[in-house]
């Protein structure tokens, strides 16, 4: 490494073993459901355009993610708002 | 001892299976407790190098299974570890010369004339490494603490589970306290939250492992050893006593970050 990239290290990017603890810790998520990477990705795609047609949801507040689940080897949880008005 | 029967496995190949199997089996043996370490990589036999003892193999486990001898027949004793024993892989076989129900078999058979039974386990998910891990009480995995070990060493402890099997103990092998410092490898606390698993034992990189293995010399013949210190404590582990685990993180002076910055390390 040259010290540009040791001083650009040093001062601006997140140490290297952090950058591995969070994407170990994304990638076993997947790994441990089953799931392709990019499955919650297209599945609130599909979600979010099932939802459209339903104006007292608020589309931009769903919120989509894996939990562990006693049963199944995973779980998608999705959490649609309702709008305040 | 309930927990006799000790499989030692990985996932990931390389990551020090081999060298952990036969430094604890010998750590055990030094402590007067009969051994023996089956090497249940078959097509790829590496145990007998890092004890030294590939010179002295006459029969293996495929002869074993073929009925060609009983399985005390095909233990190889250590030269230099009084009740240490070798039951070795074969080399021109392949993973599907030893079933699960072989391996049971002669864990079986050997079960009552020794206190410990240790199985090195193939690299890999597939049929060599359920042999490997069916007949085990206690399960041993090993990483390093490295993306695609802690990755792979994820997938061997789901189907361990799905195997009914108890859930396995982690070994840290190959860590760097420097790069550790430096913030570049993960640490102790970062793996265990990664994978939370029971932690058996740390063992820190040394540079003379090497040297030790190219010899056919466990680390843990030598009292200066920092990694044979460690697995030597992992043995005391596996005996129930509780000795703690060093963290291995040292906070990098000021100095030394200057060094590093505009050195050339």
């Amino acid at each position: 490494m040259g010290l540009m990239d040791r001083l650009r290290d040093a001062f601006g990017r997140p140490p290297a073993k952090e950058v591995a603890k969070k994407r170990l810790q994304l990638i076993l998520k997947y790994d441990r459901a089953g799931l392709p990477p990019n499955a919650v990705e297209a599945v609130k795609e599909a979600i979010l355009k099932a939802l459209e047609e339903f104006p007292f949801i608020d589309t931009s507040g769903v919120n989509i993610h894996i939990t562990e689940s006693e049963n199944t080897k995973g779980k998608i949880e999705i959490e649609v708002p309702v709008r305040n008005n | 001892m309930a927990d006799k029967v000790v499989c030692i496995t990985s996932g990931k190949g390389g990551v020090g299976k081999s060298t952990v199997t036969a430094n604890v089996a010998t750590a055990l043996a030094m402590k007067g407790y009969k051994v023996v370490a089956i090497d249940a990589d078959i097509g790829l036999r590496n145990l007998d190098l890092v004890l030294g003892l590939e010179n002295r193999i006459v029969y293996d486990i495929v002869h074993v299974v073929e009925g060609v001898v009983p399985p005390e027949k095909a233990l190889v004793k250590d030269k230099r570890t009084k009740n240490l024993y070798l039951l070795p892989a074969a080399q021109t076989k392949d993973k599907s010369a030893v079933k699960p129900e072989d391996l049971v078999k002669i864990v079986e058979e050997l079960r009552d004339k020794f206190d410990f039974i240790f199985i090195d386990s193939p690299a890999g998910i597939e049929e060599g490494f359920k042999t490997a891990v069916t007949p085990a009480d206690t399960i041993i995995v090993v990483a390093n603490p490295e993306m695609a070990s802690i990755r792979d060493a994820d997938r061997v402890v789901g189907l361990c589970e799905a195997m009914q099997k108890p859930e396995p103990k982690l070994v840290i092998n190959r860590l760097d306290p420097k790069k550790v410092a430096r913030g570049d490898m993960l640490d102790v606390e970062d793996v265990l939250q990664v994978l939370s698993l029971d932690l058996l034992g740390v063992v820190p990189e040394d540079k003379n492992m090497v040297s030790y293995i190219n010899r056919g010399e466990p680390a843990v013949l030598f009292e200066d050893s920092v990694a044979g210190k460690e697995l030597r404590n992992i043995a005391e582990r596996l005996l129930g006593k509780e000795i703690p685990i060093p963290k291995w993180t040292y906070s990098e002076g000021f100095l030394e970050k200057l060094k590093r910055l505009f050195g050339s390390e």
